[in-house]
């Protein structure tokens, strides 16, 4: 079989009619509004986490009873305003990551990097969660000493859980997309072989 | 919003001038009609992203083709596709040819298309589209001479399978 029989086979293909183009635009179109709302919620609610929880946090850290609830509550607001700067990093990664009209070469360099830097980030989750999960154990210590050691004791057990879920969390993410990011440098090197 | 309604509607025109050879590059990534409906889907929202974004210096059907397969190859690798190359002979078949009978050769063309790696997969639909080599470097960033000599052996495997059916 020639060349020019093979391409046309391969035209002949009876699928490819220009039926439903006008389905195919609005189906793109509400597929494209979704999405972008959805982003629009994510970072809306990080917008009202700094705006609204961090000046709390702040006001509680600047007026605590004690230097301890202060730099408590002092650990909590760093650890917040944190852990929204990095999940908006994460978000733009994941958006510069997305399909776009460079070469597949570049495209899937581009790709593999920033699955790296996104695996990289949530496995540190449990680093640059720690003041807020420091800023909880101090306000258990507090509440031990001043309150009643069973209610500290449980303040230090939802702490260490919560630390272990975000640590357990960050792993098995990591792990995802290294994943990905491996199966795209394989495909990388299947692209550039001889 | 009336360069949004002018958007809007030059994003119909590339849909309806190039739904037929993305839906060819979906059935080669592909097996299930379901499963190309959706890289379609895919592809063109890639494309209505990059919309604002191109400013014509790579011709409308190089800088399509490089959105097209950059969706494809990672489309390919998402974790939450089910495997349909796996299901049984009767199932793929009855699943991708729903309006009717399958031409046998062009199925057995697209099955060796779909054994081939990635790679080869991307160049040799490419190829198939009658894009030349420079085109290929410019979609795949792959250079032409490597791209020549991998074609040469790809065409080999197509048409030994071809025969084989």
């Amino acid at each position: 079989m020639s060349d020019d029989a093979l391409s046309a086979l391969w035209m002949s293909d009876p699928t490819g009619s220009k039926e439903g183009v006008m389905g195919a635009v609005n189906a793109v179109l509400q597929e494209d509004r979704v999405a972008r709302e959805k982003d629009r919620w994510v970072r809306a609610g990080g917008v009202l986490a700094v705006a609204l929880l961090c000046p709390v946090l702040l006001w509680a850290a600047a007026y605590g009873k004690t230097p301890l609830v202060r730099g408590a509550y002092a650990l909590m607001a760093v650890g917040t305003a944190v852990l929204v700067s990095a999940e908006w990093r994460f978000l733009a990664w994941g958006r510069q990551a997305m399909p776009g009209p460079d070469d597949a070469r570049s495209q899937l360099q581009k790709s593999a990097f920033l699955l790296g830097r996104q695996a990289t980030l949530v496995r540190l989750a449990p680093l640059w969660c720690a003041p807020i999960f420091a800023g909880a154990a101090l306000i258990g210590a507090w509440l031990y000493t001043n309150v009643g050691h069973a209610s500290g004791c449980g303040l230090w057990l939802l702490t260490s859980a919560g630390w272990l879920a975000c640590l357990a969390g960050g792993v098995s993410k990591g792990a995802a997309l290294d994943a990905r990011r491996v199966r795209m440098e394989r495909v990388l090197t299947d692209l550039l072989s001889q | 919003m009336a360069g949004d309604l002018d958007d809007r509607r030059r994003f119909a025109e590339l849909i309806e001038a190039y739904a037929a050879p993305i839906r060819r590059l979906c059935s080669g990534y592909a097996v299930a009609t379901p499963d190309r409906e959706d890289l379609f889907q895919d592809i063109f929202l890639a494309v209505w992203r990059a919309f604002p974004a191109f400013r014509g210096d790579a011709t409308v059907r190089t800088w399509l083709y490089r959105i097209a397969h950059n969706v494809a190859l990672t489309w390919q690798k998402r974790d939450r596709r089910r495997q349909r190359r796996e299901m049984p002979l009767e199932a793929d078949v009855a699943d991708l040819h729903p309006a009717g009978p399958p031409d046998l050769r062009r199925l057995a063309l697209e099955r060796a298309i779909g054994s081939l790696n990635p790679g080869d997969r991307t160049l040799t639909l490419l190829w198939l589209e009658g894009l030349s080599a420079a085109e290929i470097e410019d979609v795949t960033g792959v250079k032409a001479a490597t791209v020549a000599v991998r074609l040469s052996r790809i065409r080999k495997q197509l048409r030994t399978a071809e025969v084989m059916s």
